[in-house]
């Protein structure tokens, strides 16, 4: 029996006492586990809590002290509404119109890039390659502030040393737009995108393409009626994964559109209401609770391609 | 414009009809796939349901973006395809496409920077020539009239450019201000055009010389020289105190150069054309991307290396002097605490824990015949015992570059740790998969939110007042209770009877031959035998005044500094364990089932199986979750701005950077903090992108 020990059978070592000392020895790794469980639970519950409770309740006492006669559905209503104290609605649409483009863009320029590294023959293909992903390793930071002076003032080229400066690209006044954050997000996710989307094109079973090719099909066709179809798992993958990171992104979103203004996401509006402390923090619980319903109703209704998302952006830099 | 928005939103709706048809019937392979089509539906549904609201006029516009955006930038796509299909059948229509096409983008451009008059006509009548040279050149077979052609179109062109050039400064009169153009003449220096003509011809022959392929040398020397001349004739002189007549001459001889270099080659062979038609495929598929990834990644990272030496406003170069400031200033790194690490009880605990569990694997190692061997117990003493040292070390060492240091090792330490704990325990519990998706939900919640959330867990109210902050809620009810006699005695006796029940258990399970249980047991008795006996001493948030009343004494988690700190980086935890979580599940799932039979038969107990077999199998794993980590914590930013905005001595550097930029519009000093947060991060990311080759090569 020695050799058997530590196995989780049923039965256990001894009979009487002895089984059910180890059953609830046994078992306290689990009492330990839910304990953590309602440990990570604790402060979202308390503040989704808090978000149906009047103001002054909020103020006054915690969350823990439930009465009826504090339910309320005002603070959702309040921030919702437009003023200086709310305007969720607006940011929540606002979130949306820059997640929504900053992920459909990126995917249907990485998935022909991504093709074209993964099953055409040309000059360079390794190298350019190896150089769009290694551009992951840029920090976001690395280049707000060019990208900033580009969307206000243009693309210029001064020539060197001959302080003759052309006009490439008009200045088409982005900032503050959301076009400038779908432009920015859309350059972020690319090298990340190229390099999933050409880890699973790649792996695809060359003989459907030669049979393809055989049949007469060009690239075009091959991309369209063969990889497309084919690479909806990983698509559906990046897509998730780059709709949550634009949906909660703050720094480029606060970065791109400056100032306070009717395009602000819910996650820069929330922040900019947090830093007015006083009158609106009651309002902070509702808000709060609604940037985050999106993103958690997503999770839970696709949570197996959440996780491969974040399993596959577990890369990115 | 109403009938063009009625088209655009007709459109769109056909779009996601199309778009969910296609999803449920043509790609939908599995259950997973029709639920992404149903969601798409559902919130096609739903923005079909909100599309009369005022609201959502901006969400109606955007929407039309996206489409316009995709519908335009298809179109071009699809036409550079069509375009290049006519390259090996219809080599005339293409080569007309493409000379239209030259002639327009260079008058675009001239148009765009505003150096030419009647720009509409003249553009115009560019792209007729361009495409009519095209054509002519597609079609022509004979070598001396092909010279003509392309010698004639460009000179057309060249003229066409040149009499419409303007030679004044022009003013305007803007809202912003006056805008100055600079006008194009250039102010020729004979000489000098001469001798680029010349150097650029000879690369041209020397090119084609060292290629050993003297089929379109002249062509070749043509080309060349025209770039010559184009650098002698624009680029070296001043712009705008020519004559016309110069203009025209540089002008035409430009058009000229390039018209004979393209008129010298003959027409490509069908193979040629169809290798053309096939190479394009792969630039057409590429290049959006590049331009891009050019764009917005490429040329701004190095024009912040550039920038950041220079002065705030980027006018001054001022060499190192941003970055000898940031490693100089005490806001970035003061050690001037350093005596205070050796003062602090953190540190002397930790060094202790550290000796003992050396000490032990020092002594087990002996037994054995090793040096020394790190067993889980001394080995997690150790650690443990070290990372205490490095706390109190980081608590005297203040400053923005300590801090993210201090950042980095704690979240990436505890988070992994914690992931593992929980990914074993989870491993084989009832109901895991709730367990697991309720601690991995912080993850769909952004920084932002998430720092909200903890704000209210942390909020510290006026002592007189009940506590609305659940944390010193906890802390101050502890301290009532721990003041309380009465309360105190029976929270007392509570604790320590479970604390001797477990070790009771604990002493039958050895005595069961249940060794890993029964340790296991001990070691969980042993914080409710502390909580008992810190209970009796007095502990929590109360004090006494001096009538003899009990006040509370709240702990200021945000604003106490420096272990404020780590209060912060708890919200990161927080957030973070989920993934790192989810990923040793899987791991620890994808261990071979047989190899832990294996151990098992050996004899091997549930504890040495998980070190000898799991956690081997699983290296490569925790290397994947610390270096993503690591690359994570170091570009931390959201949750400070919203938490301190980098008061209280919390100040990182992506926020340190981002307020220097943004909010002193100092773009020299961000820039530079920019680098060092890039410089910190690539050794890792070199190490993922290797990672990452190898994984997609093996």
């Amino acid at each position: 029996m020695t050799a058997l020990r530590g196995l989780p059978g049923p039965g256990g070592p001894g009979p009487g006492l002895g089984r059910r000392i180890y059953g609830f020895l046994r078992s306290i790794p689990t009492w330990v586990l839910w304990l953590l469980v309602v440990l990570w639970t604790i402060p979202t519950l308390g503040l989704f809590i808090n978000s149906f409770r009047v103001r002054n309740a909020q103020r006054t006492t915690g969350w823990w002290n439930l009465r009826w006669e504090d339910f309320t559905l005002d603070n959702y209503a309040d921030i919702l509404a437009a003023g200086s104290q709310g305007g969720m609605w607006r940011a929540l649409l606002s979130s949306i119109a820059i997640a929504l483009p900053a992920t459909v863009i990126p995917i249907a320029i990485a998935a022909f890039a991504a093709y074209a590294f993964a099953w055409i023959d040309f000059k360079g293909r390794e190298w350019l390659f190896i150089a769009t992903v290694s551009l992951l390793a840029i920090p976001t930071q690395m280049s707000l502030i060019p990208l900033l002076r580009l969307y206000t003032g243009g693309g210029t080229f001064t020539v060197p040393f001959l302080d003759k400066t052309l006009t490439l690209f008009p200045d088409l006044d982005l900032a503050g737009g959301v076009a400038s954050v779908w432009l920015t997000h859309t350059g972020f996710a690319l090298p990340f995108a190229i390099f999933l989307l050409h880890n699973y094109i790649s792996s695809l079973p060359k003989d459907i393409f030669e049979s393809a090719v055989i049949d007469g099909a060009d690239h075009f066709k091959v991309f369209w009626r063969l990889v497309l179809p084919l690479s909806v798992p990983v698509l559906a993958a990046f897509a998730i994964f780059q709709f949550l990171w634009t949906y909660n992104d703050y720094l480029i979103a606060v970065t791109m559109l400056g100032a306070v203004g009717e395009n602000y996401p819910a996650t820069a509006r929330i922040a900019s209401l947090s830093g007015e402390f006083g009158q609106a923090e009651h309002l902070l619980t509702a808000g709060a609770f609604l940037s985050a319903v999106l993103p958690i109703a997503v999770f839970f209704g696709l949570q197996r391609y959440f996780v491969t998302g974040i399993l596959a952006g577990s890369v990115k830099g | 414009m109403a009938i063009f928005n009625w088209a655009v939103n007709l459109l769109m709706a056909a779009l996601v009809a199309l778009g969910a048809a296609y999803l449920i019937n043509g790609g939908a392979k599995g259950r997973g796939l029709r639920r992404v089509a149903a969601v798409a539906l559902g919130l096609a549904a739903g923005g079909a349901a909100l599309w009369g609201s005022a609201a959502v006029e901006k969400l109606e516009s955007t929407a039309r973006g996206i489409v316009l955006s995709i519908l335009i930038s298809g179109l071009l796509f699809i036409g550079a395809n069509k375009l290049f299909d006519l390259a090996p059948t219809r080599w005339a229509l293409f080569r007309a496409l493409l000379g239209g096409g030259g002639a327009l983008a260079v008058f675009l451009l001239l148009w765009g920077n505003r150096a030419i008059d009647q720009p509409v006509l003249r553009t115009a009548l560019a792209a007729a020539v361009g495409a009519a040279g095209g054509y002519l050149l597609g079609v022509v077979g004979h070598k001396w009239w092909r010279l003509l052609i392309g010698a004639g179109t460009g000179a057309a062109l060249g003229i066409l450019a040149a009499t419409g050039m303007r030679s004044v400064i022009l003013v305007f009169q803007l809202e912003e201000g006056t805008v100055e153009l600079w006008p194009v003449l250039p102010n020729l220096n004979y000489g000098l055009l001469v001798l680029l003509t010349l150097l650029g011809g000879a690369v041209g022959y020397l090119l084609r010389a060292w290629r050993k392929n003297g089929k379109s040398l002249w062509a070749s020397i043509a080309g060349w020289a025209t770039v010559g001349f184009f650098l002698g004739a624009w680029g070296v002189p001043d712009l705008g105190t020519g004559q016309p007549w110069e203009a025209l001459l540089a002008a035409v001889g430009v058009g000229l150069g390039a018209g004979i270099a393209l008129g010298l080659k003959p027409i490509p062979d069908l193979n040629a054309r169809t290798r053309l038609e096939a190479s394009s495929r792969s630039y057409i598929f590429i290049i959006p991307a590049l331009i891009f990834i050019g764009g917005t990644l490429i040329y701004p990272t190095l024009r912040t290396l550039f920038l950041s030496f220079y002065d705030p406003r980027g006018e001054e170069p001022v060499g190192f002097a941003n970055y000898s400031s940031i490693f100089t200033s005490a806001n970035s790194v003061d050690v001037s605490g350093w005596a205070g690490i050796f003062g602090s009880r953190l540190f002397w605990a930790g060094a202790a824990i550290a000796v003992i569990g050396t000490i032990a694997a020092v002594v087990i190692g002996r037994r054995s015949g090793y040096k020394a061997t790190f067993t889980p117990g001394a080995g997690g003493a150790t650690v443990l015992g070290l990372f205490l040292v490095c706390m109190a070390a980081f608590a005297a060492l203040r400053g923005t570059l300590f801090n993210n240091l201090w950042w980095v090792l704690t979240v990436t330490l505890v988070t992994t740790a914690a992931g593992l704990a929980i990914a074993v325990l989870a491993d084989r519990a009832k109901n895991e998969s709730i367990a697991k998706s309720l601690i991995f939900m912080p993850m769909a919640i952004s920084f932002v939110g998430a720092g909200i959330i903890w704000r209210f867990m942390y909020l510290a109210r006026d002592p007189s007042r009940e506590q609305t902050g659940f944390l010193n809620a906890l802390w101050v009810g502890l301290g009532r209770l721990s003041a309380n006699p009465a309360a105190r005695t029976v929270a007392v006796i509570i604790v320590t009877a479970l604390a001797l029940l477990l070790i009771w258990l604990a002493v039958r399970a050895w005595g069961a031959g249940e060794r890993a249980i029964a340790s296991g047991a001990a070691v969980c008795a042993l914080p409710f035998l502390w909580f008992a006996f810190a209970v009796l001493r007095g502990i929590g948030g109360v004090t006494e005044s001096a009538s003899g009343e009990l006040i509370a004494d709240t702990v200021l988690f945000v604003q106490e500094t420096p272990f404020n700190n780590m209060w912060l980086m708890l919200v990161l935890i927080w957030i973070q364990t989920g993934f790192s979580m989810v990923i040793f599940s899987a791991a620890i799932k994808a261990v071979p089932a047989e190899l832990i039979e294996a151990a098992r038969v050996d004899g091997a107990t549930e504890s040495q199986t998980f070190w000898r077999v799991t956690v081997p199998q699983i290296a490569p794993t925790i290397g994947v979750v610390v270096t993503t980590l690591i690359v994570l914590v170091m570009k931390v930013f959201d949750i400070v701005k919203v938490m301190t905005n980098g008061n209280f001595d919390t100040q990182v550097i992506a926020n340190e950077m981002w307020q220097r930029a943004f909010t002193e519009l100092n773009f020299g000093l961000g820039s530079a903090l920019a680098v060092v947060l890039f410089a910190a991060v690539l050794p890792i990311l070199y190490l993922n992108i290797r990672r990452m080759q190898k994984a997609a090569g093996g």
